[in-house]
């Protein structure tokens, strides 16, 4: 990969007459992880469909610097292709955020998928959004649910929540998010969190159960709360002006299989989550309470969850919510 | 030449409060943050940000410091072992190619502040648009420019001696300040 | 291209530069020729990128922190206590240092802040006694190795997440190598001691030492705060650090009022000088990094290296080859990040314990530290002593045969990290 950096002829050519395309794939995750599994399978199945004809180097997170190190680059085309959550692009495309709100999601995460494949707010509106930054979202999949873990108390209700020392990150909806709960949300670097929630000075985090496994964030924590009150989502994107000038067999050839691995990534991310699910259950040297919520106890985080969407819409929207009351009533219409 | 020294005073104060209040405001921020959540349990949401804010902006602004203070780290072995001739050569010729590397960096990293000012990014706490932070890079890089050329032209004037890097022959020094007064530019 | 850029980095390197151009420059080059197409504004992200992350504002505040108790009264108070005790005894500063870096850079977690910390008032003492200045420094860049083989080390936090290993194994298992680094370097000073017949001072008394304990006691206020702090989850490791500010602000501006409020910015900023000349080359090494990285070098040579079916102790020694390597021109958490992933299969088809294989790394994250040319530990005791880069590095060679060796002694005993869990 070293010599050349012809992007892959990205000018579009005539056809498939022996031309090559070299591409990169980046991704927020290491080998292993659900993110860097889904950009090898996609090189793979992208290989093979062209006969050997698209080559693409999946890069996994570390060396291309931060997340949204990772962004700008896509943007400015140093890399064709990349996995990215709307987290790290939302001071940017602010209505991004709309994927860290809580219990805005049904509370099935194959449900949830569904959603996000059908979903005209996020595949149409939020895509224009992005491409106004040379972004093109081509899908929106989740890694699974996001579970809440703690030390001392287990958060089953609000109420536990009262003065409760969660890490979360600095965005001020998740702050916002928090405060609902009448929790201290604690920004803290990820580097130190390991240390801080076995000493105790933040008590609890969110993340997905793959992740809660693999960052032996559960080996410091006495509970891990089956909440899914969000999804991790992320995005598989290209860089707009890149795709746009694919000849029409890659670009048919690129949508198709983004388009297959929805359902193969769904059951990567169910694979993985439930294998770490019965890693954490079972190891008794650092026994973890699982908690699930009951119907009740979901309903009462939602109440208190509902007048962040006000926030979202006064304080986060550029748009004045309309992409998130559209996804509102998406979401009303699939769940019925 | 009055101007001149009037300027560079006015930089050499402005470097000075960047680095001496960017460190104290990360150890205000630190502390605050901790001493915050433990007595009140609250953590200020904009604290770490402002640390790095800081952090980013001594760095970059310390260039140009350093190098009136000759205190950039150097591998100055084979150099030692030089001849005095060749040792003054390379006195003028590193800080001139040192300097074009700088403005070289200015230059990228002015547009890429351009570019960031164009995407409208903020940071996350402070929602403050990030090129602000950004802007530190290039000014930082071309003071430094500046001041490496400075260095060179002191070099060509004073031709008894050298002053480079770890030599750390300082020429903001007190006791020198005959040598500042005779080659300013 | 790895050619050219070494080549560059080297040249540049040696004709004296200042260091943070071969580390901005090569990047640039390499991208110029074999990337023409890329946006060297890429470059200009990463340079901001390599000195955002949080834990890295612990060594402004260490280095303020010391310059506060240098200038003032507390660091010669603390050091006459400790001198009281041990300055009759062979060698008996040298292992101070050594265990003063061991336990603080297992607190702090962090080899630079280490330096700072703890090497600015002991160099003075070590230099004072007879110490000359190359093993002074030596003794301390590389006892402040230990930082990332003991808990909470950030070396083996970041392994963890890469390879999915369990974090509180690999802290157990950190252990024993790192009490072995301890006790090589320990009778290291002693028999240096002896040889280069560094001078003894008298037994101190009994009521001469309780004087001395008298005096120390505010300042021994230090490790009680700083590891009462992080071990009681008052604060993070880097607050740890801010604290120990407050601390000495509080001793020697309230207290001994040794050290005028108007005084601060001036220390301060000397502070802000030896950060920025640190930080630049943390800045051109994520540079530096991002190029290697997008092209894929590690990978290249890792496959070229490998073969088919290594056997375990072939893939631990490759391991230690390429993270040593590595190590030397790149930061050592970088390192992690970008290399584990490369190996980590291969290992595991080897039959190589995950958490042995994080120690093994670990290992050769934390001799990178202080392994030239590029060694943060060396850079911050350059800035931080204001002594040429090659004066640094001129009394590690004793340290880094003795690292090599229980590198290699690592390799064959699995046993060394494995024992405690
Ligand atoms: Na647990
Ligand atoms: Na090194």
């Amino acid at each position: 990969a070293c010599g050349g950096d012809e992007g892959g002829s990205a000018d579009g050519g005539e056809g498939s007459s022996g031309e090559t395309y070299d591409w990169r794939f980046v991704t927020e995750e290491v080998d292993g992880q659900v993110q860097y599994e889904y950009a090898e399978e996609f090189a793979k199945r992208m290989n093979e469909k062209s006969d050997g004809a698209v080559n693409i180097d999946v890069y996994e997170f570390g060396g291309l610097g931060s997340e949204t190190d990772q962004v700008e680059q896509l943007q400015n085309g140093a890399v064709e292709l990349a996995v990215m959550s709307p987290g790290f692009t939302g001071n940017m495309v602010k209505e991004g955020q709309i994927f860290a709100l809580h219990f805005l999601f049904p509370d099935s995460v194959e449900k949830t998928q569904e959603i996000l494949n059908d979903s005209e707010a996020l595949n149409t509106d939020l895509r224009e959004r992005y491409e106004e930054f040379s972004i093109s979202p081509l899908s929106y999949w989740t890694e699974g649910a996001m579970q809440w873990t703690s030390s001392g108390t287990a958060l089953e209700e609000p109420a536990d929540f009262q003065n409760f020392k969660m890490r979360t990150q600095t965005s001020p909806l998740i702050l916002e998010s928090y405060r609902a709960y009448d929790a201290e949300p604690t920004p803290m670097s990820w580097s130190e969190l390991y240390t801080a929630l076995d000493r105790g000075t933040v008590e609890g985090q969110e993340n997905p159960i793959f992740f809660i496994g693999d960052a032996s964030f559960y080996e410091v924590q006495d509970y891990m709360t089956v909440s899914n009150h969000n999804n991790y989502v992320a995005m598989t994107t290209v860089n707009t002006e890149w795709y746009e000038g694919l000849n029409d067999e890659m670009k048919t050839m690129v949508d198709e299989t983004v388009q297959e691995m929805q359902q193969w990534v769904f059951d990567e991310q169910k694979a993985q989550n439930e294998e770490w699910l019965e890693t954490i259950r079972n190891d008794e040297e650092n026994p973890t309470e699982i908690v699930e919520l009951t119907e009740e106890q979901r309903q009462m985080f939602k109440d208190k969850a509902m007048p962040v969407r006000d926030f979202y819409r006064e304080n986060v929207s550029t748009v004045d919510g309309e992409i998130l009351d559209k996804l509102q009533e998406e979401i009303s219409a699939a769940t019925e | 030449m009055k101007l001149f020294k009037l300027i560079d005073n006015f930089i050499v104060k402005l470097e000075e409060f960047i680095l001496s209040y960017a460190v104290i405001i990360i150890a205000l921020m630190v502390v605050g943050k901790a001493l915050s959540r433990a007595i009140f349990s609250y953590t200020p949401p904009f604290a770490d940000e402002v640390s790095q804010i800081a952090i980013v902006v001594a760095t970059f602004m310390g260039i140009s410091y350093a190098a009136r203070k000759g205190r950039h780290i150097s591998m100055s072995a084979f150099y030692d072992l030089a001849p005095f001739k060749a040792r003054k050569v390379l006195s003028i010729l590193i800080p001139l190619v040192t300097s074009i590397v700088l403005f070289l960096l200015t230059y990228y990293s002015a547009l890429y502040v351009v570019n960031v000012y164009e995407d409208g990014t903020v940071t996350s706490a402070l929602q403050m648009p990030k090129y602000y932070l950004y802007l530190f890079i290039p000014i930082g890089f071309f003071l430094g420019g500046v001041q490496f050329l400075r260095n060179m032209w002191i070099n060509i004037k004073d031709r008894d001696a050298v002053y480079l890097g770890t030599d750390a022959k300082d020429y903001n020094d007190k006791e020198k300040e005959e040598i500042v007064e005779e080659t300013h530019l | 291209m790895v050619a050219t850029l070494l080549t560059i980095m080297v040249v540049l390197l040696l004709l004296n530069f200042p260091m943070m151009i071969p580390l901005m420059v090569a990047p640039l080059i390499v991208m110029f020729i074999y990337f023409p197409n890329l946006d060297p504004m890429i470059l200009m992200q990463q340079f901001s990128t390599g000195i955002e992350p949080y834990v890295l504002l612990a060594v402004p505040l260490f280095i303020f922190a010391a310059d506060i108790m240098t200038t003032g009264k507390t660091s010669n108070r603390l050091l006459d206590f400790i001198g009281s005790f041990i300055g009759h005894i062979r060698g008996g500063y040298a292992v101070t240092t050594a265990a003063a870096c061991t336990l603080f850079g297992a607190i702090s977690g962090s080899t630079q802040a280490t330096v700072v910390a703890i090497g600015k008032p002991m160099r003075e003492r070590l230099l004072k006694i007879g110490y000359k200045d190359p093993t002074a420094m030596a003794l301390i860049i590389n006892s402040s190795d230990v930082a990332l083989l003991v808990p909470p080390s950030i070396g083996m936090i970041i392994y963890g997440l890469v390879s999915g290993t369990s974090v509180g194994d690999l802290f157990i298992a950190g252990i024993i190598p790192g009490i072995i680094v301890f006790l090589s370097f320990a009778i290291y000073s002693i028999v240096y001691a002896k040889v280069a017949n560094i001078p003894l001072a008298n037994k101190a008394t009994w009521s001469e030492r309780w004087q001395l304990t008298r005096k120390a006691i505010l300042p021994l206020g230090f490790p009680v705060i700083i590891i009462g702090g992080i071990y009681t989850g008052l604060f993070s490791p880097t607050e740890a650090a801010g604290m120990s500010v407050l601390y000495a602000f509080v001793l020697e501006v309230l207290i001994y009022r040794s050290i005028h409020i108007k005084e601060l910015p001036k220390i301060a900023r000397s502070t802000g000088l030896v950060t920025s000349a640190v930080f630049v080359l943390v800045a051109g090494g994520q540079a530096f990094t991002w190029v290697i990285s997008f092209a894929r070098v590690p990978q290249m040579i890792s496959e070229a290296v490998l073969g088919a079916d290594p056997s375990a102790v072939y893939v631990l020694l490759m391991v230690t080859i390429f993270f040593f390597v590595g190590c030397m021109f790149v930061d050592p958490i970088v390192v992690i990040l970008v290399l584990t992933p490369i190996f980590y299969p291969a290992a595991m088809d080897a039959g190589i314990d995950p958490v042995h294989l994080g120690v093994v790394i670990t290992f050769q994250a934390a001799l990178g530290s202080a392994t030239p040319p590029f060694g943060v530990d060396i850079f911050t005791a350059s800035a931080v002593f204001n002594k040429p880069y090659l004066e640094v590095i001129k009394g590690t060679p004793p340290y880094i045969v003795m690292m090599v060796a229980i590198s290699i002694l690592l390799i064959f005993f699995e046993e060394l990290s494995l024992l405690l869990l």
